[in-house]
């Protein structure tokens, strides 16, 4: 979706410090001519094929479909992606850009650590150095993806000020930019920030989209009626919904973390139910949970890729004109829905996605059985194993780390 | 000329350089924070930045930020910012105070009715990182009607031509960063007496600028007052500023000394740094 000067209706734009205006007007200015060759798009193609392993299945559901008795359910497959989510997408595009650029060293920020992993890997295949800020909170959280992190030889780096998730995460990953800007490239991971990066993110996750428009004419003849996609910084949603935005028929929902509740703090609904408005930080204009003098409050979701208080300028401005209809499920009913598709299809999405999951599971019910929804998986769930198996109040998971430590700790 | 512009230029006829002090509104208290900008005032300072605390600062270091988290304890409110500055502003007609925020709290206010309202308090400027010069027309218009001046940044890293741009569109004075990174940061980032700024590249490709030449590049496009921050902490470091610069800006370094030895401490570095 082209920008307006980067700007969507009235939000974007580029609220950024003066010592990142060069930096920033240069990557403009690259991403510009690069989005224009069709050399390099081609080169970004053919790396998402031979790398990632493009394109994912549109996988369809017949158990969940029998189960829920309503439409047709099928998943877009982002989960298969090298790494296990779309987060691929995005740093194979944005590495190449940089190689393009001839800068050598990147910065990326990561809540569930799945921007984390998929920056390291590329880094590591493009040949790059590679600086990652992570909440503590969420590093406590994600502990797995921080280990592979290190193993691929990037540098994590905790960030411990304010809530500790990943919208700290991205001031650290702004200041660390602020000290290089000419030498390192600001790897964002989802579609927020100043321009370009919103277009750009959302551009390179398009292929989600194109794939799916694809695969539903190829596979059932026509496009599907929903679209169901997790909102947290908004990537996957962009990438999946864009391609179908002047299709009329198609009925797009996004779904955001409704947590343990609306009380502020509690969870991440900045698009639904009025509870996020207007403002500036972090480079550009969206909605954001805030309190009265414009401060930005704390976020919970029991998906840390969720756990987020801005959402890409792209959404706030396609939930404001309608175009997107947005929604929220909540922890508990997100591990239900998680359960219920791990069950019936034999897939464990991650928990961001499992909210896409439990927005369409409430809904596909009152849809005739003609219909068609698709519902975007924009990650795996390996990674949410300590959760889950906290959430499910698995007796042995305890007791085998114990055992593991024990085990440990002698050698 | 503006009027803050006359000011900092008759200020500047018998001295060699002002000084402006950074403080965190609400850090440690609100009502603490007030009494280290009445011990500043009192001590002379020409300019007191007062800064409104904000959730994010994203171009401050880990003092300042510290220092906001701390602050944004006490749940501090603009209006009420507003009226505190309002009465230092009257106890001390001798100095000038400017506003310094990050854009969100400006925002949530209202970007339309502070020019008028900061006005009306006695503030003199507004110091707004994460504003650009590009998207401020509105705020820039409301600054003019309530004659308060918004103060425009340049760094080592803003290109000739923006610089121009920058320099034109500026009025009262300009606030220069000595070094590319956030408020405060380590010693080897700083200036030296002499030394210059370090802006060697992350793969040392470039040049050392030295701050000389910087100011020196700054001074061709403009007139206006210039203002020097961003790690300065020592006398040397001050009086190397002499005759390039008219303000040096005191942040992260008094926020330090603050913290270490409380009000004395800071204003004890203050008059250190003037000798």
């Amino acid at each position: 979706m082209q920008s307006d000067n980067g700007f969507f209706g009235r939000f974007g734009g580029s609220y950024i410090p003066e010592i990142l205006h060069a930096s920033q007007r240069a990557l403009l200015e690259a991403w510009h001519e690069a989005s224009a060759d069709a050399e390099f798009m081609a080169e970004v193609d053919r790396e998402l094929q031979q790398y990632s392993g493009r394109p994912t299945p549109l996988t369809p559901c017949p158990n969940l479909t029998r189960l829920l008795g309503g439409a047709q359910v099928y998943l877009k497959r982002e989960d298969l992606n090298h790494s296990g989510a779309h987060k691929m997408n995005n740093v194979i595009g944005q590495g190449l850009l940089v190689k393009r650029m001839g800068k050598k060293r990147i910065i990326a920020e990561t809540g569930a650590g799945q921007h984390g992993v998929a920056s390291a890997l590329i880094a590591a295949r493009l040949g790059l150095e590679c600086t990652i800020y992570m909440g503590a909170k969420d590093i406590e959280r994600q502990y797995p993806n921080v280990f592979w992190m290190k193993q691929l030889g990037a540098t994590v780096v905790p960030v411990t000020s304010g809530g500790q998730t990943l919208r700290d995460a991205l001031d650290e990953a702004l200041r660390d930019w602020s000290a290089d800007p000419a030498g390192s490239h600001y790897l964002i991971g989802t579609a927020c920030g100043c321009a370009p990066y919103p277009e750009m993110v959302a551009e390179f996750q398009s292929v989600i989209g194109r794939e799916v428009r694809a695969q539903s004419l190829q596979q059932f003849g026509a496009l599907p009626d929903r679209i169901y996609a997790c909102v947290g910084g908004g990537s996957n949603a962009a990438g999946i919904m864009l391609p179908f935005i002047d299709d009329a028929s198609v009925e797009l929902v996004g779904v955001e973390a409704g947590g343990r509740g609306p009380a502020p703090g509690d969870h991440s609904i900045r698009l639904s139910d009025n509870l996020g408005s207007p403002g500036i930080a972090q480079g550009f204009s969206t909605m954001f949970l805030q309190d009265d003098q414009g401060q930005l409050m704390d976020t919970h979701s029991i998906a840390a890729g969720l756990d987020y208080v801005g959402v890409s300028p792209i959404l706030a401005h396609l939930g404001e004109t309608g175009r997107i209809r947005m929604t929220a499920a909540n922890d508990d009913e997100v591990m239900q829905a998680f359960q219920t598709l791990l069950r019936a299809e034999g897939i464990i999405p991650a928990l961001e996605s499992a909210h896409a999951v439990a927005g369409a599971l409430r809904e596909i019910p009152t849809l005739s059985p003609d219909k068609k929804v698709v519902i975007n998986i924009s990650g795996r769930g390996d990674k949410d194993i300590f959760n889950v198996a906290s959430a499910v109040q698995d007796a042995e998971f305890g007791p085998f780390l114990q055992r593991y430590l024990a085990r440990e700790l002698q050698a | 000329m503006s009027s803050l512009q006359t000011f900092i230029h008759q200020q500047r006829r018998d001295k060699s350089i002002l000084l402006m002090t950074h403080v965190v509104y609400g850090y440690p208290s609100i009502d603490e924070s007030l009494a280290l900008m009445r011990d500043l005032l009192s001590d002379g300072v020409e300019l007191l930045e007062v800064q409104f605390p904000f959730t994010d600062p994203s171009a401050d270091g880990p003092s300042i930020l510290h220092a906001c988290h701390q602050a944004l304890q006490q749940r501090p409110t603009l209006a009420r910012c507003l009226e505190d500055i309002a009465q230092l502003a009257r106890d001390f007609p001798a100095s000038r105070i400017l506003l310094m925020s990050y854009l969100n709290p400006l925002y949530r206010y209202g970007l339309d009715r502070l020019p008028h309202a900061a006005s009306k308090a006695g503030i003199a400027g507004f110091i707004v990182p994460d504003l650009p010069l590009e998207l401020a027309d509105d705020f820039r218009h409301s600054c003019r009607e309530a004659q308060i001046e918004p103060i425009w940044m340049l760094t080592p890293e803003t290109p000739p031509a923006r610089m121009q741009q920058i320099c034109a569109a500026a009025s009262g004075m300009l606030y220069c960063v000595s070094r590319r990174g956030v408020t405060g940061g380590n010693s080897t980032d700083d200036i030296h007496a002499g030394t210059g700024i370090d802006s060697t590249n992350h793969d040392g490709s470039r040049q050392a600028l030295a701050l000389e030449d910087y100011l020196a590049t700054i001074r061709v496009e403009t007139a206006l007052p210039l203002a020097v921050g961003f790690g300065i902490r020592t006398a040397p470091q001050v009086q190397a500023l002499h005759g390039q610069a008219d303000i040096a800006v005191i942040g992260s370094g008094l926020l330090d000394a603050f913290n270490l030895g409380g009000r004395n401490a800071a204003l004890e570095l203050v008059r250190s740094l003037r000798s």
